[in-house]
């Protein structure tokens, strides 16, 4: 695997075909737990035009059961229950649907890959920052199945697991997750890098004083 | 391929923010979690919110460091715009009152 690098036509990563299938698995796990249909199964197509529909919902919406769903949609207030049903009332929809769409860019973008370079996985620079939050909604849901709580929980469970007997299926599955997460966070790491450095140059150049005030 | 700096959760929350604007009656916060990393939050602060460099990054690491950080003030309608757009980037944001 390689880093994200600014190319021409948008951020390019190299990532060989094992870790594709598995980023793309996660993926399409994510956005089916935010209710969409499975990507495989034409769900990606769809997340654009669900995206697209408005709806207004007149009703509250009870927060999602699954820790993993509530920690991506989470609850507005901390100590006020109307406010944050209100909130979710009102945003829940739109967020989910954003979520969704930007995991299926992600998705595409590990799957719709050119032959001749199949390794080559490019993000469209207007898609970069959606494909980002993609990359945090996917750490966040794989974190809360491992149970990371602390910022080196996931360095310190890779070690473990390693250690551990592969053959016990729980280890196996563990070391699966937990190789994922800590792949997707050094992408992640590295994607977020080239968009802010890009970001940076592009507000220096049209506020070339922005910090004097 | 690990070591990836990320925002770390420290058990005890800090105290409340202190330099929310008195005047806005609500505010924005941005509480931290043990997966979002650092760069990450420091690019959510620069272009989402318009901040400089330096002022993004002292948010970050307040955020880091402390447990939370007031981002922006203004009216609940503006809150509740702002709060969407942190769920929109994986990030944890509530509203309130400000001064509470």
């Amino acid at each position: 695997m390689r880093r994200f690098r600014a190319r021409r036509r948008g951020f390019v990563a190299r990532i060989g075909e094992a870790e594709r299938t598995v980023f793309a698995a996660a993926a399409a796990d994510v956005a089916q737990l935010l209710g969409a249909e499975r990507f495989e199964d034409g769900g990606a197509q769809a997340a654009g035009e669900d995206a697209a529909a408005l709806r207004f919902r007149t009703s509250d919406i009870e927060p999602p059961d699954d820790p993993a769903v509530r920690r991506l949609l989470p609850d507005a207030s901390r100590d006020d229950p109307t406010v944050a049903a209100e909130f979710r009332r009102l945003t829940e929809d739109d967020v989910r649907a954003r979520k969704v769409a930007g995991l299926a860019t992600w998705w595409r973008a590990l799957v719709d890959v050119d032959e001749r370079h199949p390794d080559r996985v490019v993000v469209r620079r207007e898609d970069a920052r959606a494909v980002a939050a993609a990359l945090s909604d996917v750490r966040l849901v794989l974190a809360d199945r491992l149970g990371i709580q602390q910022e080196d929980d996931a360095e310190r469970l890779l070690t473990e697991l390693q250690l551990a007997s592969p053959e016990e299926p729980l280890v196996a599955a563990r070391l699966y997750l937990v190789s994922a997460y800590d792949a997707l966070s050094w992408l992640q790491e590295s994607l977020v890098l080239v968009m802010l450095e890009e970001a940076r140059a592009a507000g220096e150049r049209r506020e070339p004083h922005a910090d004097e005030g | 391929m690990s070591a990836v700096p990320v925002l770390t959760a420290p058990s005890e929350v800090a105290e409340a923010a202190s330099d929310a604007a008195t005047d806005d009656p609500w505010v924005t916060i941005v509480w931290n979690d043990p997966v979002n990393l650092m760069t990450y939050v420091t690019y959510v602060f620069e272009t989402y919110f318009g901040h400089p460099q330096d002022v993004a990054h002292r948010l970050m690491l307040q955020v880091h460091q402390e447990g939370r950080a007031v981002v922006s003030t203004g009216t609940r309608e503006a809150m509740e715009v702002d709060v969407e757009a942190m769920h929109g980037f994986g990030l944890w944001a509530t509203l309130q009152r400000s001064g509470q």
